[in-house]
């Protein structure tokens, strides 16, 4: 099973790499998330980490930035073996990461979240808070934010914490500084300042490691770029000639292997009927994340709902589950309002969701696979007040046969599957409660190309029968290639909707807001 | 009624409190509630701070403190503590807010009790202890102690008595943190030993609970199924341990001797299952301080010729239980 | 990323083919979880055993067995909120606030507004017991589940409030004329509740009937697989249509009723009822949980293991006292005790990661991509 990840050509010894991964391999268990990797860093260059969830970057930064050690293999820094025990470890290497979710505490200053764990002392022992307020400082001029040493991080807004999050990393004297999705959070400006941040740090030689699924973005900051895919690193080439389709080529590693478009189009009555539908954030009081939307679903349709993150997506699927308020509008199912109408009662109506993410919010991990499957539908096999075993059992294996889910059995603990097969519970889960509106947020996140096919090839076989589909979807060939319908959603809105075999790639992205400005200017790419 | 109390015999209460609220106007057990009062009555408020009021023993002595401070023309609050010193602490800092004339107060502890104790007398208040004493004097006016140990030696005497001089017994200790626990015990042994044929065989504390006491009489029965007697630290744990000899049928064959004289172990006394039991005299006690501190305050002396004043407990058997109504003795 | 490496049984298709049949035994983890209590329960037996030639006799095993059964009711009830992942703090108070009340009501109950004095029938006053236990319970659930007060706060609030009730109830003293009178036709409490049926005590018999109720309640009934899937993950059971509300107060009324039951037992077998009864029973019943193999986190656990786990408590209390063991040595074994059965189990959990990772690593980390330059 383990592959020999083929090493470029650039063989050769070069005094530009301060941190090399030789033959680096992970095992989280059963899974084998690292299957011998070769890595380098270069000083004052920005690397690229390109591959699809769950292909081994985000493993691969962990073991860089000391989080996580590897099951096999050496790192290399200048040349020597290190060991990198821990974070802290990493940082007196030199090492930072900026991880997606800030680790920053919102309850202390700017001036304490940059120096917590490594605070400055007086020759008396103390706290130096003044010696802190001044790098605080001069570390925010340097990255063109002046905010006050002593402002609170909760007060600030992501694109701002984040650059705390550069600054303390700057402030332990990076070398090399690991970025994994810098902009998920970020506006078009932030994201400009972001980039000019990097463009000075690469100038002072400090080695970049960047991720993102922006392609486009990470293409414009590339300098060279790396694809993974199945643990092992597949490509890799310098920013010359480096575009959107040679990286997605490398990332599929083939063609999508799924292409929905021309399925059947044979829709029934409206299954389910959005009207004007607004939905305050929760997180945020008062804040519509959903500010409007009215959409129809009929029986047997597949609508991918695109856009990008933050445009209220979530919000919406999780209002029409049940599981936050409408704040005003309808969610109509068949001819019966949702409102007031519990998650369990939705469910038993025929509308159920599969939540975005499968870890938190769809498995129970203490549980077996047939557990997990029955859960949602668990009365219907109820005889005389019990469960029966012959009924409950019944539904387990039609369905595990049903959605083709890989395991040794229904006894098998549910965490043994790999991600697609847990999505595949989680999906199948919902459809022994017979739903007639299956909500999906994010169906394939994390989880590999062959099993994406199958989820929607699964879904597709669904709509056949009736079911109407509504997802959630950030890969935009994914929106193209698997629904009938794309409905484009931005800051709480529906913008526009598309027909999937008449629109562009371009037209879609545009729409979500995505390909403003200069940021991605590259060609249109195939797949 | 409370006046002839007073004048019978000498004896004190023990230990550990527990305080309830409550006032009554007789020596039953009837119960109200001392309300945080103004200064309507004639010689202002006392504070009245216990231990917890679960215990009949210490509703006893909350009961008695009210009233006869109510007879004396005060008005009466009461606290609490449950034996935590800190709580004691915040009851004091209360009653020095409220300016209470005086303070009646159960300690929680010897050592502990001094620094809350000092601090009300700092503060202009009186402070008159019952039932247990502080590790220091001069800041108490008066400290007013049962004799514990004299308590244990007259029911260790009576026990002996009826047991004979011969063969195995048990003992059941109270809570092994309360000092009592180990006075009583002393006491006990000290009489006891004087008798080389009574053999200590085993020795369990039952946390001055009734159910673990039956528990641990249960066990111990099997151990030792061929004892003649049980001594208990208190009255509760020997109520279980005779329960757990009854429900084995031997209760005929060993004697039992109880320490609190509370309701239930003078009707077990009278019953004839229990030997003997020890009466803390809590009302007099009790009733002393009141006294004392109302003399206090009218010409600045307690009346008595010490601080510490030890009153001696009574032994309680079949010979005087009809006379003993809710820790009082009527003559 | 490769699937489960378990072979497969009965799936179709076909699951890739495992390299070994390394991760079979999938009962493995639960058995030694459960082993482990049993083995500590195996150990204290023999060494009592040795020590004590009474330990074996047969009327002592039944009396131990009375003695574990009080402990063994309120941890069934534990467990189920543990299960939840909560905490039930107050059933030793709901213990002596049910007792005193069946307590009162025996000794006859002054009708407010009336002159009279009513003499309830013993199942009437077992029946308000009880009720009186669920209400406790319900009131818990209400503020766990409805109000959103952490477990802890609200059944510790609890602890407080219920004994106190007790406490208000006999104005401190303790009710001793449990045995009714005929005339009154309130007789038959005591026997009801502390009698030996067959030689067996009745707290025996009950723990025996809340054993297998409350096992048919967590293996048999959606409600129970509800349950566990709350404990596990309650998001994920929210969405899947579980009623995670409804079943966190269901946990709290349960607990409610089994330590209602403890206190009517209690009660019949003292006979006293006395507001200090229960007192810290509840820190004997999470031990007994906890021993018994279940998480505190929530999910995992079965009555199984926690009976075992009031027998291990129950067995190494009384037996130290049968052997004479110092008061103070009690303390520190039993305290041993609790601490060892658990950190073995995290302990055995962390051993087993860590040599099934060792495995996994040996077969995965082969020689390697020539090094680079």
């Amino acid at each position: 099973m383990t592959q020999v990840a083929e090493r470029p050509a650039n063989a050769e010894p070069d005094a530009d790499v301060v941190l090399r991964a030789v033959d680096i391999t992970k095992t989280y268990g059963v899974t084998r998330a690292l299957k011998g990797v070769n890595f380098d860093v270069r000083r004052g260059k920005v690397t690229v980490l390109f591959g699809e969830n769950g292909a081994g970057k985000s493993t691969l930064m962990k073991i860089l930035s000391g989080v996580e050690q590897p099951t096999g293999g050496v790192l290399e820094l200048d040349g020597e073996p290190v060991v990198l025990a821990s974070t802290n470890d990493a940082v007196a290497r030199g090492i930072a990461i900026i991880h997606q979710e800030l680790n920053l505490c919102p309850n202390l200053s700017v001036r304490d979240n940059i120096f917590i764990g490594r605070e400055l002392r007086t020759r008396r022992g103390d706290v130096d808070y003044a010696r802190e307020a001044r790098i605080t400082r001069e570390l925010m001029e340097r990255l063109e934010e002046p905010i006050h040493p002593s402002t609170l991080v909760a007060d600030l807004r992501l694109g701002q914490q984040q650059i705390v999050e550069i600054a303390r990393a700057l402030a332990a004297d990076a070398r090399i500084l690991i970025m994994d999705e810098p902009t998920s959070a970020l506006s078009a400006a932030e994201v400009e300042v972001l980039f000019k941040i990097i463009d000075d740090l690469t100038a002072d030689g400090v080695a970049i490691v960047y991720i993102s699924h922006h392609l486009e973005e990470a293409i414009e900051v590339a300098d060279h770029a790396v694809v993974f895919r199945d643990g092992e690193l597949v490509a890799d080439r310098s920013a010359e000639g480096l575009t959107l389709p040679w990286v997605v080529a490398a990332m599929v590693g083939r063609e999508a292997e799924y292409d929905f478009t021309g399925a059947a189009r044979e829709f029934g009555e409206v299954a389910l009927r959005i009207e004007d539908v607004r939905v305050v954030d929760p997180d945020a009081g008062g804040r519509l994340a959903v500010d409007g939307v009215s959409i129809d679903v009929h029986a047997g349709e597949i609508v991918a709902v695109y856009g990008l993150m933050g445009a209220g997506r979530t919000e919406l699927m999780e209002a029409l589950s049940g599981r936050e308020p409408i704040a005003s509008g309808r969610a109509v199912l068949g001819s019966t309002d949702l409102a007031g109408h519990s998650i369990q009662e939705r469910i038993a109506l025929g509308i159920g969701l599969v939540p975005e993410d499968r870890q938190r919010d769809g498995l129970v991990q203490l549980m077996t696979v047939g557990q997990n499957l029955s859960l949602a539908s668990l009365l219907g096999a109820v005889r005389r007040g019990f469960v029966s075993r012959k009924h409950e059992r019944g539904g387990i294996d039609d369905q595990i046969r049903d959605v083709r889910v890989k395991t040794a059995g229904p006894e098998a603990l549910i965490t043994s599957l790999s991600g697609g097969n847990q999505q595949k519970v989680v999906i199948g889960k919902m459809l022994l409660t017979r739903p007639k509106v299956l909500l999906l947020d994010e169906p394939t996140r994390g989880i590999d190309v062959g099993a994406k096919g199958e989820i929607f090839s699964l879904l597709f076989r669904e709509a056949e029968r009736g079911l109407a589909v509504l997802y959630v979807t950030s890969e935009i060939g994914e929106a193209l290639t698997a629904s009938h319908r794309v409905v484009v959603m931005s800051k709480g809105r529906v913008v526009r909707e598309f027909d999937p075999r008449t629109c562009t790639r371009e037209e879609v992205m545009a729409a979500a807001g995505e390909a403003g400005g200069d940021v991605h200017p590259k060609e249109p790419d195939s797949e | 009624m409370f006046r002839k109390l007073t004048t019978a015999a000498a004896a004190l209460v023990v230990t550990v409190g527990l305080a309830a609220c409550g006032s009554s106007d007789s020596g039953s057990s009837s119960s109200g509630s001392a309300a945080a009062g103004g200064s309507g009555g004639g010689g202002g408020t006392i504070a009245v701070i216990t231990v917890d009021p679960s215990n009949p023993y210490w509703k006893a002595e909350v009961d008695t403190a009210v009233a006869e401070a109510k007879k004396l023309g005060y008005e009466t609050t009461v606290d609490a503590h449950g034996n935590d010193a800190d709580k004691q602490n915040q009851f004091i800092d209360g009653a020095i807010s409220k300016k209470v004339k005086a303070i009646i107060l159960d300690p929680a502890g010897a050592d502990e009790s001094v620094g809350a104790v000092k601090k009300a007398t700092d503060a202009g208040i009186p402070v008159f202890l019952v039932n247990a004493e502080i590790a220091d004097q001069g800041i108490a006016k008066s400290q007013i102690v049962s004799n514990n140990a004299q308590g244990a030696t007259l029911g260790a005497q009576a026990w002996v008595e009826s047991v004979g001089e011969k063969g195995e017994y048990v003992e059941l200790f109270g809570n092994p943190t309360d000092n009592n626990a180990q006075v009583r015990s002393d006491g006990y042994t000290e009489v006891i030993s004087q008798y080389p044929d009574l053999k200590l065989v085993q020795k369990e504390t039952a946390n001055w609970d009734r159910a673990e006491g039956k528990a641990k009489m249960e066990i111990m029965l099997r151990a030792h199924p061929n004892i003649v007697g049980v001594v208990s630290g208190n009255d509760e744990m020997a109520l279980g341990a005779i329960q757990a000899l009854k429900d084995a049928g031997k209760l005929d064959q060993v004697k039992v001797l109880g320490f609190d004289g509370n309701q239930d172990a003078a009707n077990a006394v009278k019953a004839g299952e229990m030997v003997a039991t020890v009466l803390q005299p809590i009302v007099q006690g009790t009733t002393l301080a009141v006294q004392q501190a109302d003399a206090f305050l009218k010409d600045g002396k307690t009346g008595a010729s010490t601080e510490k004043q030890a009153i001696d407990c009574v032994l309680i058997t079949k010979d005087n239980v009809d006379t003993l109504d809710n820790f009082v003795l009527s003559e | 990323m490769s699937d489960t490496l378990a072979p497969p049984r009965e799936t179709r298709p076909a699951a890739t083919p495992p390299p070994a049949g390394r991760f079979r035994k999938p009962n493995w983890n639960a058995l030694l979880v459960e082993g482990r209590a049993l083995i500590a329960l195996a150990i204290i037996v023999v060494i009592f055993a040795s020590l004590s030639p009474n330990f074996l006799d047969p009327s002592n095993l039944i009396l131990m067995t009375r003695h574990v059964a009080m402990n063994a009711i309120l941890a069934i009830g534990m467990l189920m909120v543990i299960l939840n992942g909560g905490i039930d703090l107050s059933v030793g108070s709901t213990v002596g606030v049910t007792g005193v009340i069946a307590g009162y009501l025996l000794q006859g109950w002054d009708m407010p507004l009336t002159q009279l004095v009513a003499y309830p029938p013993v199942w009437v006053v077992i029946a308000a017991s009880v009720l009186i236990g669920a209400l406790v319970g319900w009131v818990n659930g209400v503020l766990v589940s409805k109000l959103n007060v952490a477990p802890f706060i609200a059944t510790l609030g609890m602890l407080y409030v219920a004994r106190g009730i007790a406490l208000l109830i006999t104005n401190g003293e303790t009710f001793t004329k449990l045995q009714g009178e005929e005339g009154l036709g309130n007789t038959g409490f005591i026997t009801a509740l502390a009698s030996a049926p067959l030689g067996i005590p009745m707290p025996v018999w009950f723990m025996v009937a809340f054993a297998v109720v409350f096992s048919l309640l967590l293996n048999r009934t959606a409600f129970g697989r509800w349950l566990y899937a709350t404990g596990g993950n309650e998001r994920a059971a929210e969405l899947s249509g579980v009623p995670v509300k409804r079943v966190q107060t269901i946990v709290y009324v349960l607990s409610g009723l089994c330590a209602a039951t403890v206190g009517l037992l209690l009660t019949a077998d003292l006979p006293a009822a006395t507001p200090r009864a229960g007192e810290f029973y509840e820190l004997n019943a999470i031990a007994a949980v906890v021993i018994g193999g279940a998480a505190l986190s929530g999910g995992r656990g079965t009555i199984r293991g926690t009976l075992i786990g009031a027998f291990v408590i129950g067995f190494l209390v009384d037996g130290l006292v049968l052997v004479g063991v110092s008061v103070f040595w009690q303390q520190v074994i039993k305290g041993a005790v609790i601490i060892l059965a658990v950190a073995v189990d995290q302990l055995q959990q962390s051993l087993q990661k860590r040599r099934a990772l060792r495995r996994v690593a040996a077969a995965t980390n082969r020689p390697g991509a020539p090094r680079p330059a």
